[in-house]
């Protein structure tokens, strides 16, 4: 049954011609990450020029998956509000995402200091 | 649970290592600029993450109030220093035998993220409330993973099925649903009842 209507999803989107109450929505929102998506696609290994249907379907993806992160996110911790610590538990299986994200906020916060030890440098001098 | 920095390394020397075997015949063009620039730059910022890293370590440790044994975090900070150096030349190996289009390529793979405002707006459009600036970065990250994850997934099935790149829908679709089967794509539509 759900992948049904999964598949449903896609051919909407590819329609894309209706812009009707009863489609799943997505067709009718603008296209919000078809330049970077098309730079990442390339990086991960497609070809130099993607096929627009393709970027299309992985927009969509990416943002029913962030849709979903922040749903989840939502209901464990404090509710109502999406934080990191959320973001983190949820993501604990998967060992890719889970090592990125640590990455990701440690070399925030070295770059935090060390943007405010080069201020405080600058500024005594 | 093994360290999660290894994995995460070997995830990324696995992107490379496909990218090696899509051009297997792809001598050292005299692209020598192009290239020595870029592995210079990628480098220098590999090195500049590492020093900012040894700094702040340092920093912390010559505190006199701490109260952890002095040996323990040394020998574990020079074992983890020696990994690190060693996967820094090691990269750098690599990246500098890059030719132009692998270069090209390696470039976009670092280099591309999703607009933060972009995904600001998306995350505060479900919550209705304001989040962190950490949690758009964590987002952000995330979703770039997912996107590796369905395309090398993919390129996968498009190698299988004996079609070549550019990827086309139904490669995507079969792609997710492999991921779908695997648990690694989230999907909170369908109640799973338990005994039925």
């Amino acid at each position: 049954m759900a992948e049904e209507e999964d598949e449903q999803g896609f051919e909407e989107e590819l329609e894309d011609g209706s812009g009707g109450v009863d489609a799943a929505g997505h067709g009718r929102r603008k296209r919000l990450f078809s330049k970077e998506l098309r730079c990442m696609m390339y990086g991960f290994g497609d070809d130099q020029n993607p096929y627009t249907e393709s970027v299309d379907i992985l927009e969509d993806l990416v943002i029913e998956f962030i849709t979903e992160m922040t749903h989840k996110a939502m209901s464990i911790g404090r509710q109502g509000r999406v934080q990191v610590e959320d973001i983190v538990f949820l993501i604990r299986k998967d060992p890719r995402k889970f090592a990125r994200v640590k990455d990701l906020l440690t070399m925030n916060e070295e770059l935090k200091r060390a943007r405010k030890a080069f201020d405080e440098a600058n500024y005594g001098s | 649970m093994a360290d999660p920095a290894r994995i995460k390394t070997e995830g990324s020397l696995e992107k490379e290592g496909f990218i090696n075997e899509e051009n297997p015949k792809t001598e050292h063009e005299p692209a020598a600029e192009t290239s020595a620039e870029m592995s210079h730059v990628f480098c220098c910022t590999l090195k500049e993450t590492e020093a900012a890293a040894d700094d702040e370590e340092e920093g912390t440790s010559g505190q006199p109030s701490s109260k952890r044994p002095k040996v323990e975090p040394e020998k574990k900070k020079e074992k983890r220093h020696k990994v690190d150096e060693d996967e820094i030349q090691k990269m750098q190996v690599l990246v500098s035998s890059f030719s132009e289009e692998q270069l090209n390529r390696y470039e976009m793979y670092r280099r591309s993220a999703f607009p933060k405002a972009a995904i600001k707006r998306l995350i505060q459009s479900i919550t209705g409330s304001s989040v962190s600036q950490n949690v758009v970065i964590a987002m952000s990250g995330i979703a770039k993973v997912f996107v590796g994850e369905i395309v090398e997934e993919a390129l996968d099935v498009c190698e299988k099925w004996g079609d070549t790149p550019p990827l086309q829908p139904k490669h995507l679709r079969e792609a997710v649903r492999r991921l779908k089967s695997r648990d690694q794509i989230p999907n909170s539509k369908h109640k799973h009842i338990l005994f039925h």
